[in-house]
């Protein structure tokens, strides 16, 4: 079990840095991990004849898994005490077995609200060495203020 | 959804009649419990200690382990055994395919989830049109809101689904 990174403080971002990202290998045995964790049994996520039958490629990750990447791209960042308020993404291109998935991210802007809380606004994304990025995304996570 | 695949389909109707309606408000089968999220940790190697550890949720902020804030649509379902026949409101949204790919996912979280907590869902049909795609000229896309809330009726989140219905091609050449 890993120990609670140190916690990250609104006053510790600006605008511009880069979230540190990390890798996922999509073998088999992660195609196998995605139905077991997001439990989603749609065969368009795992049978490839079921997938190129309906005219895809090969079949490619759900949703579930993707959304799980993104939003420990954010919790590893954030820290502890930080919140994810508002996340959203978008499905746009496909990520497949054998693909190189990388999960990244930046700060777009910051702000200290009216109810004192600290605001960080961020794109993050999946991209694959295959055809770049396929998941866009956008959140908006709330971090301590150093003073409070 | 049903694939409703005569020249009859009209999304004008099907707008007039559909948006708006909502699901009943269910209870998920299970309560908010560790190996689920342990799993879903897994499939994403996210080792973090609130989501993993019962001693360092004990210890945090929260008082207990929570969950991913994206794993709320999860704990209010019912998953998929067995199976639960989809009666819902919104289980038969005429489309003109079955086949179907989630595209846009908006989120608002208001509170965590924390093990024990029992989260319940409902859902409401916002919007209903028709956009090509490559794959089919006729393709239909859904928008749903879901608002989820926990044994207290606070409300844990709210999200906003787009959902792409399409055709598969033997069907876009006959034009089904």
């Amino acid at each position: 079990m890993t120990t609670l990174q140190t916690q990250l403080h609104w006053e510790d971002v600006k605008e511009g840095d880069t979230i540190p990202g990390y890798t996922l290998d999509l073998t088999w045995t992660k195609m196998v991990e995605q139905v077991s964790g997001s439990q989603d049994f749609y065969e368009v996520h795992h049978d490839p004849d079921f997938a190129r039958e309906a005219g895809h490629e090969e079949i490619f990750y759900n949703t579930g898994f993707t959304q799980a990447a993104l939003c420990r791209l954010l919790t590893d960042w954030m820290g502890k005490d930080g919140w994810i308020q508002n996340f959203s993404f978008q499905m746009r291109r496909m990520n497949i077995p054998e693909d190189h998935v990388q999960v990244k991210g930046v700060v777009t802007g910051t702000q200290v609200r009216e109810d004192g809380k600290g605001a960080v606004t961020v794109d993050l994304w999946l991209e694959n060495d295959r055809i770049g990025i396929t998941t866009p995304a956008e959140a908006t996570v709330l971090l301590p203020l150093r003073e409070s | 959804m049903s694939d409703q695949v005569d020249e009859s389909y009209d999304i004008e109707v099907i707008k007039a009649e559909w948006i708006g309606k909502k699901t009943e408000k269910t209870t998920g089968r299970y309560p908010v419990e560790y190996d689920p999220i342990r799993r879903h940790c897994h499939m994403v190697e996210d080792t973090n200690p609130l989501f993993l550890d019962p001693d360092a949720g004990k210890n945090s902020q929260y008082g207990a382990v929570i969950a991913p804030p994206v794993m709320a649509g999860y704990f209010a379902g019912s998953g998929p055994w067995p199976q639960k026949a989809k009666t819902d409101a919104l289980a038969n949204v005429p489309t003109r395919g079955e086949r179907k790919i989630n595209m846009n996912i908006d989120w608002e979280y208001l509170i965590p989830i924390k093990i024990g907590d029992q989260l319940s869902s409902q859902r409401e049909l916002i919007d209903i049109f028709e956009k090509p795609i490559k794959l089919d000229s006729k393709a239909v896309w859904l928008v749903t809101e879901t608002r989820i809330t926990n044994q207290n009726d606070d409300v844990v989140a709210i999200g906003r689904n787009t959902l792409l219905t399409h055709r598969t091609p033997e069907q876009v050449s006959a034009d089904l």
